[in-house]
């Protein structure tokens, strides 16, 4: 029997899908016979008591999950996710430097630096990558901080705002579909394949509602892991092999029957009736990965 | 050669990355990471930048290394910190944007402004130590710094440790004894003629082995 602390904050319970996913892996661990815990900012002290240390907060190094995950991992837990893959997760710089490094075919990438804003290099990255483009800060998730641009004077306003946390920034070049493949990966195993579709009229999965604070998401389309393209596969485990052996959540975009990796998350969304809807020993395979 | 030239290149070779301010997404950490995907040894790492910056973190990997550490708790409510220590403390931020270092505390109210500032309204949690003795905040270029032997020692350990050329630390001297409170980056205008002086020493002597400098 292992003792496994599941690391939450509060926003965690808020969504109703996701309270029903963390109660899901609750009782899959205590039916295999481990011990399951919420642990809350106040228990930090706690790690070394557990066995496993599973984080569903928000990871980041700048957040409080990243100081979670490396004192667990310090003390020699098994913790998902590590250190290391919230350090180039968290950062897509990072994640687009080393994927260019191991020829992972992503969106054409560009980056820019603070002190490079100027008109020159603005033509420059227009004409290399076409108008519009998507420039995305590198501490990007649940599709806040990517705007997309398609002139100067709002590609300097977009960088300004970007530029106030980091001196780099990524430009991508625009391309649109339908919708983005979701690839879950776990220890070099395919977990779940799901479709993110984009909400109508918009071009990415989570949108601002004009106006409001409200965003819109677009639907979530399961599939069963054997039923997915194998190419798509491939490409997943290919992309996260360069990243390390954790649990992560790759985002493909299918172009002209090409795939290409838009970027692949640590600390992937798992929501009940979503993600697991088709493979639902989801959360037994975390849970093993976790005991091992 | 320039941060902004180094991240185009694809140099192959040791980097020294000298920098003043190596806190995440600002420039020193990104020329360390872009020399960690080229596969390059590179001082200092992108792992000890984060670490060392987060207190709690720098704490543990110290203490692992043998340095003197006083117990610390990491928190976000000031109930939790009276419940465990009683006053003065000593308050650190853990959120890496800043520069401020740290707040202490002798009462409850004192406790409250502290916490509310350094966590940047509760958003972040803060790290607590108990203040015992005095608190003395240094530079340490390559490890070197002018105190006493003791402090000196502390200074030298967590280069060992973290290879940071260059940073800010926090000591408190109990009873002739120091211990290890925080770490945090340089501003520019601290930087006198006599450190760069022995930072050119430091970079002759690595030299000799053969790297990119980067700074």
């Amino acid at each position: 029997m292992a003792r496994i602390a599941c690391f939450v904050e509060k926003y965690n319970f808020s969504d109703l899908r996701e309270t029903r996913a963390l109660e899901n892996f609750k009782r899959t661990a205590e039916e295999k016979g481990h011990a399951f815990d919420f642990m809350f900012r106040e228990g930090i002290s706690e790690i070394p008591k557990y066995d496993a240390v599973f984080i569903r907060a928000t990871t980041d190094p700048l957040f409080t999950a990243y100081v979670v995950s490396k004192t667990a991992w310090e003390l020699g837990l098994k913790v998902v996710d590590d250190p290391e893959s919230i350090q180039i997760c968290g950062n897509k710089i990072h994640l687009y430097d080393l994927f260019e490094k191991h020829n992972i075919p992503t969106i054409p990438t560009l980056f820019l630096n603070k002190n490079e804003m100027h008109h020159k290099r603005f033509l420059e990255i227009f004409e290399n990558l076409g108008k519009p483009v998507v420039v995305k800060a590198p501490y990007t998730s649940f599709s806040r901080y990517v705007e997309k641009v398609a002139c100067e004077t709002s590609f300097r306003d977009v960088a300004r705002r970007f530029f106030r946390k980091s001196d780099l920034l990524a430009v991508q070049t625009f391309m649109p579909t339908s919708f983005d493949w979701r690839v879950g990966v776990l220890n070099r195993e395919v977990l779940y394949v799901c479709k993110y579709m984009m909400p109508k009229g918009r071009w990415k999965h989570g949108a601002k509602r004009r106006g409001k604070p409200t965003f819109v998401w677009g639907r979530t389309f399961s599939l069963r892991r054997e039923n997915a393209p194998p190419a798509l596969k491939e490409l997943a485990l290919k992309a996260c092999e360069v990243i390390g052996h954790g649990l992560y959540g790759v985002d493909i975009k299918e172009a002209d029957s090409k795939y290409v990796v838009v970027e692949v998350n640590d600390n992937p969304s798992i929501y009940a009736g979503y993600e697991d809807c088709r493979n639902k020993d989801l959360y037994g395979k975390i849970i093993d990965y976790l005991v091992d | 050669m320039k941060p902004s030239a180094f991240l185009k290149s694809s140099i192959k070779d040791f980097t020294l990355n000298l920098n003043t301010d190596y806190r995440y997404l600002k420039t020193g950490y990104y020329v360390s990471m872009h020399a960690e995907v080229l596969g390059n040894p590179v001082i200092p790492s992108t792992e000890s930048i984060i670490d060392a910056s987060r207190t709690p973190i720098l704490l543990l990997k110290a203490s692992k290394a043998g340095i003197p550490t006083l117990p610390y708790l990491m928190a976000s409510s000031v109930k939790q910190i009276t419940s465990q220590f009683a006053f003065p403390v000593v308050v650190f931020a853990v959120n890496p944007f800043s520069y401020e270092g740290y707040k202490t505390a002798g009462n409850r109210s004192a406790l409250y402004r502290a916490v509310k500032s350094l966590s940047m309204n509760y958003k972040f949690a803060v790290c607590v130590q108990p203040l015992k003795g005095e608190m003395l905040s240094f530079k340490s270029i390559f490890g070197k710094c002018e105190h006493t032997a003791e402090v000196a020692k502390i200074s030298e350990k967590i280069y060992e440790t973290f290879k940071i050329p260059m940073c800010k630390l926090h000591v408190q001297t109990i009873e002739g004894k120091a211990y290890l409170c925080g770490l945090q980056p340089l501003r520019i205008e601290e930087i006198f003629p006599s450190d760069l002086e022995t930072v050119s020493t430091e970079v002759f002597r690595m030299s000799n082995k053969g790297e990119h400098l980067v700074g």
